[in-house]
């Protein structure tokens, strides 16, 4: 086998800009998990058909499996653990999902939040049929998706109210 | 309606304690973990369904860079045998192979990329030979023999009343085949253990698994070690669906063969196209179904035939079949049956456990047979129902056992109706289903139906599985008035650890908050059995009781010496108080574990649970299969595009007896989950096997339900409690699942005036029958 080319890429990953010495052709999702250790980027089928290992390259979700990191070079990666620092408030999309136990082996979760994100942040208002066809991308086998669309509307309210227009009705 | 706003006890709307970690990307699942010096391994499987192995051809792979062990049969130390009930399956092949996905070798490399590589180099060489791929033909005296003991691994059968006596009062008989299609798990994580030698040839095994004992007692006997010495951890388990029961297993002791070989930790993940090829799936099925009817709608009995594909290794399908072969019925009044369940052998792919367990194929047939009553006598399928469900008058099921609770299916089938807002096409008419689709009508493209199905299901095991059905669990009070919990049942998603916390809560008073409940451990807490067949909340639930019982025995003491003497017996747990209802005084529950802990009294409980013994007859299959029943009604509206045979599932209305909801939240996305993945099965996951070959291993064409084909669920609760269940609770992990494809196979049927046979309802599948109808009516051309 040939040695593989090693070369400097430089992406911001979760605010911080990273200069990583590796082979452009390794997938984003390996640089992420293997070499970043940010695993909450899961891997369900590797071949762009499941959204567990989605991120957000410069704000849209992108399914990191089919990234060659050589090709970020330069760019912004959101992933969930820089979705919200571990000692501080969760994101309100995620703050929805668990209220709304959207959650339940959570391996599409990570991913299902970051489309989620990418939603919210892009479009002031969605209803339900444009949050499902939005989320279709991200595969979940245990919630029957209704508690995940719920919580995008959730989501969508949490956001308005921080903007300071009128509350919520909270269940609890 | 004012929401129940409590934070302790059941029936609380708490957060699950998993959530945040879960959404934070905090968790950590099989894939996640490294542990230092690990190897990765990787599977060279067969690609040839029925063969003789020529050669492995391995030389090769030995020379791949970073590999470090090769094994194949030959090359193993302990028995070669993986079969979890029959001893007919190896860990790796050994001179014939029976499916494809079937392990030739197993190999451990320095890296993932290089195990993988190097199972590229292996060329082993398989002469094919004849083989079974369809059921139907498995018991043909020139079928070929998939193992040498012949092609039929088991029979089960129930016999009950006189069937000479209803065949001469039957007015009709409604005689249907039907073909029910497989299912893949997809659970979204897939498949694999990490398994590191320890010292003394002790083993820790990382296991993403419904079933920790399993994998425990398949290594002990594969290696020959210890039970205590071989320490099973349940990761945090991304799905599982019965796809988790028996099969983790195989990669897990797969790692432990090269772990102990390279004394050195193994890893093994499945990549998703070799865990779609050679996982378990759920049992394709032939369903033959006579039922015996008079011209009132009421049913006499039935003759059913089913035979069931249990692929090249029996794993559990006999398990799966005893379900099917109990379950063939339904939950209605019969006077005599004769079922005869046949599992084979056959060169596809293994059946194994898949929620509901052999029932949704079942009841897939005794609901459409139910219809086709209800058709032919211009009757609505509904009513046909009221008139055969059991009851306290009729409390008795086709398996001779009498149902305490009977009347809980026609209260789900009217709650159901009810809320469906019930209305089948064949109303709006005559009373007759509607005629068949007119290829000119232009407004004949869509067609609208309604499909209802009802179901009784026998939580936990059978009786044939009793001796694993029971648990434990194990409690330590903390000083701080902080609880531990260690249950021996599994968390895979559905709510395993938010109901055990809340039954602990329960039981002593307190918040949710304070306790703390993990995934197991197999030393930390006894062989409960396997987390399957809905029986998590019932085992943990009881088991964790018993614990609640002797703590807060403990704490009542101490709390009435603390009140001055009051009667210890009249104190009462809630709030996070121990409080006496005479005066009103309490103390909090923090002070009197102060006060235990003060007294140096023992904090900790081991709590078990032991299911009543049961009677049950094989030769006749009459008597007490299962610890208590759970009935369930969904109504199915579809909506059907019969020029390209898509069918819409638009809504189902779930109507579930529960028992009692202990955690609602969980409860309510089992019920969404269940809906949707069989609705999934019935529309549009089809298995295309050519040969023992799977055409689509993966998501691009094997296709589950996104958030824009899943229906609007409608749910109903029926909380009445049971004395078994905890706090009166049932299971509901597999009634969610089970009446869904019998809806749906009613309602498709219903919008095309077509007696459907067949699941899945594919596109392809609803167009043969819309243009075989059209052909066929005397209107067609
Ligand atoms: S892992 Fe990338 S889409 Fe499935
Ligand atoms: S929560 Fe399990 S796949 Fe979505």
């Amino acid at each position: 086998m040939q040695p593989k080319p090693i070369e400097e890429v430089t992406v911001t990953i979760n605010g911080r800009k990273e200069r990583l010495a590796v082979d452009p052709a390794k997938r984003l999702l390996d640089v992420l998990r293997e070499d970043l250790g940010l695993t909450g980027t899961k891997e369900g089928c590797g071949k762009g058909e499941c959204g567990a290992c989605t991120v957000l390259i410069d704000g849209r979700p992108v399914n990191s499996c089919l990234v060659l990191v050589g090709s970020v070079d330069g760019h912004e990666v959101l992933t969930i653990e820089g979705l919200a620092q571990p000692d501080a408030a969760m994101h309100p999309v995620q703050q929805a999902f668990v209220e709304q136990g959207a959650i339940q082996c959570g391996f599409c979760t990570p991913g299902a939040v970051l489309t989620a994100v990418s939603l919210v942040d892009s479009q002031p208002a969605a209803d339900e049929e444009a949050i499902r066809r939005y989320m279709a991308g991200n595969l979940c086998r245990c919630t029957g998706y209704t508690k995940i669309v719920s919580a995008v509307k959730t989501a969508y309210e949490i956001l308005s109210e921080r903007k300071g227009a009128g509350r919520r009705k909270k269940e609890c | 309606m004012t929401k129940d706003c409590r934070k302790w006890g059941v029936g609380a709307r708490t957060v699950r304690p998993d959530a945040e970690a879960k959404v934070r990307g905090e968790a950590l699942y099989l894939a996640d973990m490294k542990v230092n010096g690990m190897l990765h391994a990787a599977l060279v499987t067969s690609p040839v369904a029925s063969g003789h192995i020529e050669s492995l051809g391995l030389d090769h792979v030995r020379e791949e860079p970073g590999v470090q062990i090769v094994l194949s049969a030959d090359d193993l130390r302990g028995a070669n045998q993986i079969g979890i009930i029959f001893d007919d399956q190896p860990l790796l092949a050994a001179g014939r192979v029976r499916m494809v996905g079937e392990r030739l070798a197993l190999i451990a490399a320095d890296s993932e990329e290089q195990a993988w590589a190097a199972v590229r180099a292996a060329k082993p060489q398989i002469a094919a030979e004849p083989g079974v791929f369809d059921v139907a033909d498995a018991l043909s005296p020139n079928a070929p023999k998939v193992h040498d003991s012949g092609n039929l691994i088991k029979e089960f059968v129930m016999h009950r009343g006189h069937m000479d006596d209803i065949e001469s009062r039957a007015d009709l008989v409604i005689e249907g085949e039907y073909r029910i299609g497989g299912q893949e798990h997809a659970y979204m994580e897939g498949q694999g253990a990490i398994v590191i030698p320890g010292p003394g040839g002790t083993l820790t095994v990382y296991s993403s698994t419904q079933c920790p004992f399993y994998v425990r007692q398949r290594i002990c006997r594969m290696t020959g070690l210890a039970e205590a010495d071989v320490r099973v951890v349940q990761t945090v388990t991304g799905g599982a669906f019965g796809g988790k029961e028996d099969y983790p297993d195989e990669p897990a002791c797969c790692a432990a063969v090269l772990a102990l070989r390279a004394h050195r930790p193994v890893r093994l993940v499945l990549p998703r196209e070799v865990d779609f090829q050679g996982s378990t799936k759920r049992h394709r099925m032939v369903v033959r179904h006579q039922l015996y009817a008079l011209n009132s709608g009421r049913i006499l009995g039935a003759k059913v035939e089913i035979l069931v594909d249990a692929g090249a290794y029996a794993g559990m399908s006999t398990v799966v079949a005893e379900r099917a072969n109990s379950s063939c019925i339904g939950p209605y009044h019969v006077d005599a049956v004769q079922v005869s369940t046949k599992v084979c052998y056959t060169n596809n792919l293994f059946g194994g456990p898949f929620r509901g367990f052999g029932a949704p194929q079942v009841s897939a047939a005794h609901e459409q047979q139910m219809n086709r009553l209800a058709w032919k006598l211009g009757l609505d399928p509904v009513a046909v129902r009221r008139t055969n469900l059991l009851n306290h008058d009729r409390p008795t099921l086709a398996t001779g056992e009498v149902l305490p609770c009977a009347d809980m299916g026609p209260k789900t089938l009217d709650e159901a109706v009810f809320h469906s807002k019930w209305q089948p096409r064949w109303n709006e008419s005559v009373k007759s289903v509607a005629g068949v689709i007119d290829p000119e009508a232009q407004g004949d493209r869509y067609r609208d139906g309604m499909g209802v199905g009802t179901i009784v299901y026998g939580c936990s095991l059978h009786h044939g599985g009793l001796l694993l059905d029971r648990g434990g669990a194990s409690m330590i009070l903390q000083a701080d008035g902080t609880v531990n919990v260690a249950i021996g049942v599994t968390e895979m998603g559905q709510g395993a650890l938010a109901a055990a916390r809340a039954i602990a809560s329960q039981g002593l008073g307190i918040s949710q908050e304070r306790i703390r409940v993990r995934e197991v451990d197999s030393a930390m807490v006894p062989d409960s059995g396997p987390t399957v067949a809905s029986r998590a909340t019932l085992i943990a639930g009881r088991a964790i009781m018993d614990a609640t019982k002797i703590l807060a025995d403990r704490l009542r003491n101490i709390a009435a010496d603390l009140l001055g003497r009051v009667p210890a017996p009249q104190l009462e747990f809630g709030n996070d108080r121990i409080t006496d209802p005479v005066s009103g005084r309490f103390v909090s529950f923090s002070e009197a574990v102060t006060a235990l802990y003060g007294r140096r009294e023992n904090p900790a409980a081991v709590g078990w649970f032991r299911p009543p013994d049961r009677e049950y007859d094989d030769e006749s299959g009459q008597g007490g299969a299962y610890i208590f029943y759970a009935f369930a009604t969904q109504v199915a509206r579809v909506r059907v595009d019969t020029w390209t045979g898509m069918v819409q599932v638009r809504q189902v209305t779930a109507a579930h007896d529960v028992g009692r909801a202990i955690h609602p939240p969980s409860l309510e996305g089992q019920i969404q989950g269940g809906v949707v993945q069989s609705m999934g099965w019935a529309t549009m996951e089809d298995l295309l096997l050519d040969q023992g070959v799977l055409q689509n291993p993966g998501f691009t064409n094997y296709h589950i339900p996104t958030a824009t084909d899943a229906p609007d669920v409608r749910i109903v609760l029926l909380e009445e409690g049971t004395p078994e269940g905890p706090y009166g609770a049932k299971g509901i992990g597999e009634p969610s699942f089970i009446p869904g494809g019998a809806a749906i196979l009613g309602a498709v049927s219903d919008a095309l005036g077509i007696e459907l046979t067949e699941l899945p309802l594919t596109p392809q599948r609803v167009r043969m029958a819309v243009e075989a109808a059209q052909t066929s009516s005397p209107e067609g051309k």
